[in-house]
């Protein structure tokens, strides 16, 4: 108990260097209030109350996401992204972390066909949504249009914000079906491309929707 | 006689197309092993200090915590980086702190958020130090010393000194003078570093988002004292290189120093912020170029001095590679070239695509704008004038280039563009939003042939093949581009070769895709494996058909009697050959010629002189490529590295407080790369001039489309508002401080 009065003051003092501004001291520095929140966003889970093991501030929940139209039932802590749990905890690496901050898009995933930053959401704020990622764009047997326009029209290079950029652009597709050029360049602002693939990434999207 | 070919050129899709699309595609940050420890490093946030005691005690005992190292533990180890001596190798962990996010305790952890807590729970006292941040500041005697041997590095390998050039000086009608400077960024690769170290055994294998695998297999097992069949470095796809991740590093040995002690793979995984601390970067320059001139234009004298600010540590000849973009581009006989690398105790640089190039060909480009105007030369016409002709060559070396699209990529360019019709004097586009043309010209010396250059082909009892390739795919469409040089030398569908790369138990080194290299240097490899498989091929068939080898050739998947209808499929061949096909390729740099690649670009740009912000309109980038070997993958190349020339000219600037040695925006909302609303649709133009070297006479495209950008755009600035800048990023504030000026 002493240790941990100690940790948490030490937290509420921000401690560390000024390099590290981490995401995780940082939503669990939000404490209970954010938590709560959390909570509150979730339409009536069944959660355990706080085990004694974590850290305060901390909880630990049983929840059911639905990814891909699969439902995985697990044990997520109340500070785990979504992104994380996508990765770490169902080997759904397709989608991937590249700034872990919402600034950069790679992590872009469907959630309830809106297009959502998975670094940005709490796992367990989740529950009762849809959740789409890029292992479940694709049919049984065949790609879906927009990875067949990306490989025909070559709308990727190192290809790691690639499956951001496609989902953002199904979502688009998904509203808009015949979308202009300055359509996708809006739709799509919030994928970073260091690779700089946008004038092939903005051909194959446009190509899409020329064929619907 | 233009030869026709089946597959080099044309449009086809990745060999790899499926697996990164649909999110299979396993990049070293996806890798997640059983028991996998996470590793987190605590960093100085002095820029530099002496570390004086460390203390672990507490963050040892939280629960949790699996293993943790200090400078003590890892004391026997360094990185020998290339070019160091006489300096001493860069310790695992530094015990004097030379840059804010110097690395000096490393933590393994079951998660990592523990191995985060812990990193707070350690306690280091520093002595600190005095700091410089500028290289110029840090070549005065009274600076402090990063270094007991001082701040300035002596081996400069391009300061040279052609022909007289104060007698050049004297010739010339018009001489200028001016300072340039360019600024600190990072290469922002989508996928941060990440290592992950795993022992079995005596054998270590490791994950990496690395370009040269073979590089960190040999460096390491050096390190680590093992043999190098002990390691085995597996790098199949990488989310972005750019150069960052070319050497040896730290995280290498700190992941296989805890592996080891921990008995459990470990992870280490770059957050973006040490990234921008912590990785590689393209160190900032300063210019001092004085250029004389003839009233017709004739270039008399170039004399360039340097500063290049390497920052905390060393990894390369920073101050050679900038200073190379004034010695083959235009011809002139007096040159005088000078550069100083420089310590100062900012984050370390690095290799980033061009390397030295687009620092040194934003002022060099400016300058010669500025030298047209002064003349009254149209800055085109000025620069054809002075334009090095396929004779030039090396004008030091005193070799011939192997072959020049300079002249051409101009020509088409304007035409595009319009240039003729279109390119008005300066300032006099009409209304609050001005329009402006502007124009650079660069020769790059990467984008030739270089060793090691190595493939193994396997030939399968269908007839299909297994090429393996050392070559690593960056992202560049590497594998598929060596997939068409296969094909198209073997006659075989592109479809039926298998490329197997970022594996180094599989493959043979054939070195990075780096300084464009890739397509040339392994591409001649392959076509020499190729053509060994064929010759065993021959030799097989020419005892089933009862034919000296001489009268048969290979064509389609069979070998064929040459002039008779009789032929034998592979798949025959094959079957009845005595051991399995497998064909070796080697090959040796060409000697006594001058291998490079040429570019033009042509901006159009629209400036509003209320905001200050600039449009680019149009930007077409016109390349000397030898030969398209493939057509998406040069386009990609071609529009990605000119839109990344875009964020260098007008976006990224990485900003270090000078009162505390602290970069203030490490982020990809700060730090701006540019978003697919910033840039237009870049044209690319394909220039191929017959080269009698590369693989079907192909030279490298990854680099140059890089370093063209920011000086055509600068001078389209100029074009449209008469505002020069002699620094970059140009952004809203230099117009509008340029505008008041006047």
């Amino acid at each position: 108990m002493d240790e941990k009065n100690k940790r948490s003051k030490e937290e509420k003092k921000g401690k560390g260097t000024p390099l590290r501004v981490s995401r995780r001291s940082f939503l669990k520095g939000m404490g209970a209030s954010a938590i709560a929140t959390a909570m509150t966003s979730i339409p009536a889970p069944s959660l355990p109350e706080a085990e004694a093991a974590l850290p305060p501030g901390l909880r630990e929940a049983v929840i059911a996401l639905n990814v891909n139209e699969r439902i995985y039932r697990l044990k997520v802590k109340s500070h785990w992204t979504l992104l994380e749990v996508l990765r770490r905890d169902l080997g759904l690496t397709g989608t991937k972390k590249a700034c872990d901050r919402g600034n950069c898009g790679a992590c872009t995933v469907l959630v309830d066909g809106e297009a959502v930053y998975a670094c940005s959401l709490l796992a367990i704020g989740m529950e009762g949504k849809r959740i789409l990622t890029v292992e479940g764009l694709k049919g049984a047997e065949k790609l879906h249009p927009i990875q067949k326009a990306f490989s025909e029209h070559g709308g990727y290079q190192c290809g790691f914000c690639t499956s951001g950029q496609m989902m953002a652009a199904k979502a688009l597709l998904d509203k808009n079906p015949n979308p202009s050029a300055g359509d996708v360049r809006a739709a799509l602002a919030g994928n970073l491309c260091r690779c700089g693939a946008y004038p092939k990434i903005i051909e194959s999207v446009l190509s899409v929707g020329s064929k619907t | 006689m233009a030869r026709e070919f089946k597959v080099v050129g044309k449009k086809v899709e990745r060999v790899d197309a499926l697996e990164r699309l649909i999110g299979e595609a396993k990049y070293a940050s996806d890798i997640y092993l059983r028991g996998m420890l996470y590793v987190k490093i605590l960093r100085s946030p002095h820029p530099h200090a002496k570390v004086m005691r460390i203390d672990t005690a507490r963050a040892e005992a939280l629960p949790g915590v699996v293993a943790i190292l200090t400078p003590e533990n890892v004391r026997e180890f360094a990185l020998q980086i290339r070019g160091t001596p006489p300096l001493v190798p860069k310790p695992i962990l530094a015990t004097t702190a030379r840059y804010v996010g110097d690395e000096i305790v490393a933590v393994a952890a079951v998660d990592e958020e523990t191995a985060e807590d812990a990193l707070d729970l350690i306690r280091v006292d520093y002595q600190i130090l005095p700091f410089v941040l500028d290289a110029e500041e840090a070549v005065k005697p009274e600076a402090p010393k990063i270094y007991p041997e001082g701040n300035v590095i002596q081996d400069v390998t391009d300061s040279i000194n052609r022909g007289d050039v104060e007698d050049g000086f004297k010739q010339a009608d018009v001489i200028l003078e001016e300072r340039y400077k360019t600024h600190l960024i990072q290469h922002t690769t989508m996928e941060p570093r990440v290592t992950v170290a795993s022992w079995s055994g005596k054998r270590l294998t490791l994950w990496d988002s690395h370009k040269n695998p073979f590089r960190v297999r040999t460096d390491l097992a050096r390190a680590l004292n093992l043999r190098v069949n002990q390691v085995r470095v597996l790098t199949q796809y990488i989310g972005g290189d750019f150069g960052d991740k070319a050497f040896i590093e730290r995280q290498h040995l700190l992941a296989a120093l805890l592996a080891k002690r921990t008995n459990h793979p470990v992870k280490i995984e770059f957050t973006r912020e040490e990234n921008f601390f912590s990785a590689h970067h393209r160190y900032p320059t300063t210019w001092y170029l004085k250029y004389g001139v003839k009233k017709d234009g004739t270039l008399t004298a170039i004399q360039v001095k340097l500063y290049a600010d390497l920052g905390a540590y060393y990894p390369l000849d920073g101050a050679a590679g900038s200073l190379e973009v004034a010695k083959y581009v235009y011809r002139c006989p007096n040159v005088k070239l000078e550069g100083y690398n420089v310590f100062t105790n900012k984050p370390e640089g690095g290799y980033m695509r061009c390397v030295g190039h687009p620092a040194g060909m934003f002022p060099q480009e400016v300058h010669m704008d500025r030298l047209a105007e002064m003349l009254g030369m149209d800055p085109l016409a000025f620069r054809l004038k002075n334009a090095a002709r396929k004779e030039d060559g090396d004008q030091d070396r005193k070799v011939p280039f192997a072959s020049i699209g300079l002249e051409d990529c101009a020509r088409l360019g304007a035409e595009k563009i319009g240039w003729k019709a279109n390119w008005k004097n300066p300032g006099t586009s009409p209304g609050p939003i001005k329009k402006g043309m502007g124009v650079a010209f660069h020769a790059c010396r990467h984008g030739g042939i270089s060793s090691p250059m190595s493939a193994v082909i396997k030939l399968d009892p269908d007839g299909t093949v297994e090429l393996l390739s050392g070559l690593n795919d960056s992202g560049g469409w590497q594998k598929t581009t060596m997939a068409i040089i296969a094909a198209e030398e073997m006659g075989i569908p592109y479809e039926a070769v298998h490329v197997i790369t970022g594996d180094t138990d599989t493959t043979t080194d054939t070195g990075p895709p780096g300084g464009s290299r890739g397509t040339t240097s392994a591409g001649l490899a392959v076509i020499a494996a190729v053509r060994d498989a064929k010759n065993q091929l021959l030799e097989v068939a020419s005892e089933l058909l009862k034919k000296n080898k001489e009268d048969l050739e290979v064509m389609d998947g069979r070998v064929i009697i040459k002039g008779e209808d009789k032929s034998v499929s592979f798949e025959d061949i094959l079957s009845k050959a005595p051991s399995p096909i497998v064909g070796r390729g080697s090959g040796k740099p060409p000697q006594n010629v001058a291998l490079l690649a040429f570019g033009v670009h042509f901006a159009e740009v629209a400036v509003d002189t209320r905001t200050g912000k600039v449009e680019i309109l149009r930007l077409i980038a016109a390349h000397d490529v030898g030969r398209m070997i493939n057509r998406l993958g040069c386009e990609n190349q071609i529009q990605g590295g000119a839109i990344m020339g875009v964020g260098f000219g007008l976006m990224e600037k990485q900003v270090i407080d000078g009162q505390t040695g602290i970069c203030v925006n490490p982020n990809m909302v700060d730090f701006k790369i540019p978003s697919i609303l910033d840039v237009p649709m870049v044209e690319p133009m394909i220039v191929e001039p017959e080269d009698p070297y590369g693989p079907f006479g192909a030279k490298g495209v990854g680099e140059p489309p890089y370093s063209l950008p920011a000086p055509a755009i600068a001078n389209a600035i100029y074009n449209a508002v008469g505002v020069r800048c002699n620094e970059i990023p140009i952004n809203v504030r230099s117009i509008l401080e340029g505008l008041k000026r006047g």
